[in-house]
């Protein structure tokens, strides 16, 4: 029976040609320096996950933030463990983006044919730095408050356009109920769908040239 | 690059792929052990360390230091630093925009950069020792972001020290290797491991000293009420403390007494329906951090000179709804101290404190008339006031102290007829209880702690 309904499915969706192309692939021997990207997918998605929880209690008002953290962390069933989990998961996704992206460095696997790969994990860095940044504002603390004052008027300091940045980043000169509608739509939409699509190119590539090996003399 | 090397290369690879394993399942089975062992860690850290409670966002706080997030600490002591530079510290974009742009430029575009198709480490050598020193020092200056560029005390040595390890040391030794590997075409790989790991040694020994030189400040501990229970607890407490003297303890009074320059003034009752149904609670806001300059209450709000913060204003809000507002049902408040046994000896830490703050701190503190006599911390109230011997006596029914809150005046010895003390608290009289606590205290010899009070337990 089972293997009646293997059989159907995969004529209609090519699972063995699947196994063949991304499961059983050849790779060179690998180390555990390897893990760290597929780390950071793990991470991204645990992110996704517990991040669509929180949506369900957040308020992104100036008036409501802060309690509705407060009513996550106290009120809800759990809701102190998700949080914990997202709030941990964000500094460690960034370390673990950073080593990883140091691993890469380090065995020059960013060269020929690998290029592109870079390129595109540069733009995963940035955004997973993005994610950082909007996410720290929107429990509407103090901490939260201040950092993204100073981190809004860094980026003011740009020549010429300084002001310019200013006032997109913050809706207007000083932070408002508009910077964290903002910060909150960067956070939860704008950016991850940026990852998202980042990560897929990214996993392409990378099964497309195969993992690179560790370089020895030869090399 | 072209078609030659590129053949080569791919050739290479096919060669190791032969030598190597399969995706399914051996490299899935470390990946998974690892996502596994992030998700474990992850879990710990949520149930043991959590986060760390924050008051709510005060813009009108100005006094509060801003810091970045963990990871752009370190940018934020570049900046610092590069501000003690004379001349080009003054020009702010070069540190904020132009060399974090060089810098994420040129890694963006390291594969066209480093275009020479040499994999490995000892051909690298250049990049490897760059991006070494990078690393150290972008570790370093996020340990040492806590450390000031000038102490307290105005010496500028911590300052120069960070300067060293995180702007010199690292600027100098990536000028040395890149003219090593420029100007000399012969240099030894041998030479950048050398000049590398002197400048990574160097630099870690610097900031470590610094990190040992360094004392950290005394922070004060802000305590933030977390449940509901502990924020109307807070509230009750700042109330008592600010807004007893005109409101009275329970927001009952409709006409001022004892108030300077409000004697006799008519209000309406704030535990009234009339004030709570018709004031929201970012009305009430307004009218605690502004006040009602016209009608006499002065303002409260940070933002409008006074001292309170808008999370100690919300707690005040949340304990003046959950008491009066009888739309709100109010949780299992605790006592404010523990009743005593008989034959048991109350301590300052854990009966006495609680008292003070919520009946007499709000006139016994800097600023307000009292006699000199401050009653913040267990010494000052042992110590302070211009009846300072007479006050508290050990074992001594008549204190001043002990007769003024059961309703005595003192009469001034020298002049029979005046008032030296009035009674305490002025405008009402305390709980038999309470009364009750200080006595048994200064009868007992003012224990501090509740171990000290213990010992002089007598059973009945
Ligand atoms: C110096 C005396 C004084 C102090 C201290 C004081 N108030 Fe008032 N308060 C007043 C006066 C006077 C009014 C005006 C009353 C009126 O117009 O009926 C007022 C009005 C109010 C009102 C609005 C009542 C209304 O009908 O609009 C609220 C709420 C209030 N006070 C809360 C507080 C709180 C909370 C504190 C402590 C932080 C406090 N007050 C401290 C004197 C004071
Ligand atoms: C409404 C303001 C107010 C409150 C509340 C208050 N006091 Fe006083 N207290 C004063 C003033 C004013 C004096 C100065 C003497 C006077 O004017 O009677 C004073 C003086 C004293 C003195 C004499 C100090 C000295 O060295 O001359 C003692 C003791 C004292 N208070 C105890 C208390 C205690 C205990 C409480 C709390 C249960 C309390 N007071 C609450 C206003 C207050
Ligand atoms: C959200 C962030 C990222 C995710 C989810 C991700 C995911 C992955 C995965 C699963 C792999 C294969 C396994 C491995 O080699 O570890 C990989 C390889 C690679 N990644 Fe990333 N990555 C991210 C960020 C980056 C960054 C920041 C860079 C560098 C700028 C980068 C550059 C590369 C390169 C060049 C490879 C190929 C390595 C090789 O073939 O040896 N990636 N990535």
């Amino acid at each position: 029976m089972w293997k009646n309904i293997y059989l159907w499915l995969d004529e209609r969706l090519g699972l063995n040609d699947m196994y063949n192309n991304l499961l059983d692939r050849p790779e060179p021997k690998g180390s555990w320096w390897n893990t760290l990207g597929s780390a950071s997918l793990f991470l991204f998605v645990l992110q996704g996950l517990t991040g669509i929880f929180l949506t369900v209690y957040y308020t992104p008002s100036p008036d409501h933030a802060y309690d509705s953290v407060q009513y996550i962390m106290e009120g809800v069933a759990f809701g102190w463990l998700i949080r914990g989990i997202h709030h941990w998961g964000a500094t460690l996704m960034v370390i673990v983006v950073f080593i990883h992206l140091l691993r890469v460095f380090f065995t020059a696997s960013f060269k020929f044919p690998r290029e592109l790969t870079w390129l595109i994990g540069i733009g995963l860095f940035i955004a997973t730095l993005g994610m950082g940044f909007t996410g720290y504002l929107l429990p509407w603390n103090q901490k939260a408050y201040w950092a993204t004052t100073v981190g809004t008027q860094i980026a003011g300091s740009v020549p010429f356009i300084g002001e310019l940045i200013l006032k997109s980043l913050r809706g207007g000169p000083d932070l408002s109920a508009l910077t964290l509608q903002r910060f909150f739509s960067a956070h939860i939409w704008i950016i991850p769908a940026i990852l998202a699509a980042l990560i897929g190119v990214h996993l392409y590539l990378i099964i497309k040239h195969g993992e690179s090996h560790f370089p020895t003399k030869e090399d | 690059m072209n078609d030659e090397t590129k053949k080569k290369i791919n050739e290479r690879y096919e060669q190791e792929l032969n030598k190597g394993e399969r995706f399914w399942p051996d490299s899935i089975f470390k990946d998974v052990v690892v996502s596994l062992g992030i998700f474990l860690l992850l879990v710990l850290l949520a149930t043991f360390v959590g986060v760390a409670p924050e008051p709510k966002a005060d813009p009108s706080d100005t006094s509060y230091i801003p810091r970045p997030e963990w990871y752009f600490l370190f940018l934020f002591k570049f900046l610092a630093l590069y501000g003690q530079i004379p001349l080009l510290g003054k020009i702010e974009w070069l540190a904020t925009v132009l060399i974090p742009g060089i810098a994420l430029g040129a890694l963006t575009l390291l594969p066209f950069i480093e275009k020479n198709p040499a994999r490995y480490y000892a051909k690298r050598a250049l990049s490897i020792s760059i991006m070494t020193i990078l690393v150290v020092g972008i570790i370093l200056l996020t340990l040492m972001s806590e450390v000031p560029t000038v102490s307290e005390d105005g010496s500028k040595l911590l300052g120069i020290l960070q300067a060293a390890a995180g702007l010199a040391i690292p600027g100098l030794a990536m000028i040395v290797l890149f003219i090593a590997s420029f100007a000399f075409k012969r240099t030894t790989t041998r030479f950048f491991i050398w000049t590398t790991s002197l400048a990574s040694v160097s630099m870690i020994l610097i900031s470590g000293m610094v990190l040992a030189l360094h004392v950290p400040p005394q922070v004060e501990e802000t305590e933030v009420a977390v449940t509901l229970v502990d924020q109307i607890v807070a509230g009750q407490d700042l109330y008592s403390i600010h807004c007893v003297e005109c409101h009275g303890d329970d927001g009952s009074v409709d006409v001022i007494e004892g108030v300077e320059g409000l004697e006799g003034e008519k209000i309406t009752p704030i535990n009234s329906t009339d004030v709570l149904y018709t004031i929201t609670d970012s009305a009430m806001y307004e009218v605690i951090a502004y006040g009602r300059p016209n009608a006499g209450m002065i303002p409260f709000g940070k933002a409008y000179g006074g001292d309170l913060s808008r999370s100690e204003i919300d707690t005040m809000i949340t304990f003046m709804r959950y008491s009066w507002d009888d739309r709100f049902e109010s949780p299992a408040i605790p006592e404010l101290f523990p009743p005593l046994a008989e034959g048991e000896v109350p301590s300052y830490d854990v009966h006495i404190q609680p008292i003070v703050k919520r009946y007499c701190i709000s006139c016994h503190r800097a600023g307000k008339e009292n006699n000199n006599y401050l009653m913040d911390t267990y010494e000052e109230i042992l110590t302070t006031g211009d009846n300072a011997a007479k006050n508290i006596i050990a074992g001594d029914e008549n204190s001043y102290f002990l007769q003024v809150i059961q309703e005595h005046e003192i009469m001034n010895p020298e002049k029979p007829d005046e008032v030296l003390i009035g009674v305490m608290p002025p405008t009402r009289s305390l709980k038999p209880n309470i009364i009750d606590v200080f006595m048994r205290w200064i009868m007992n010899g003012m224990p501090q702690t509740a171990v000290d009070a213990a010992a002089l337990f007598t059973a009945p």
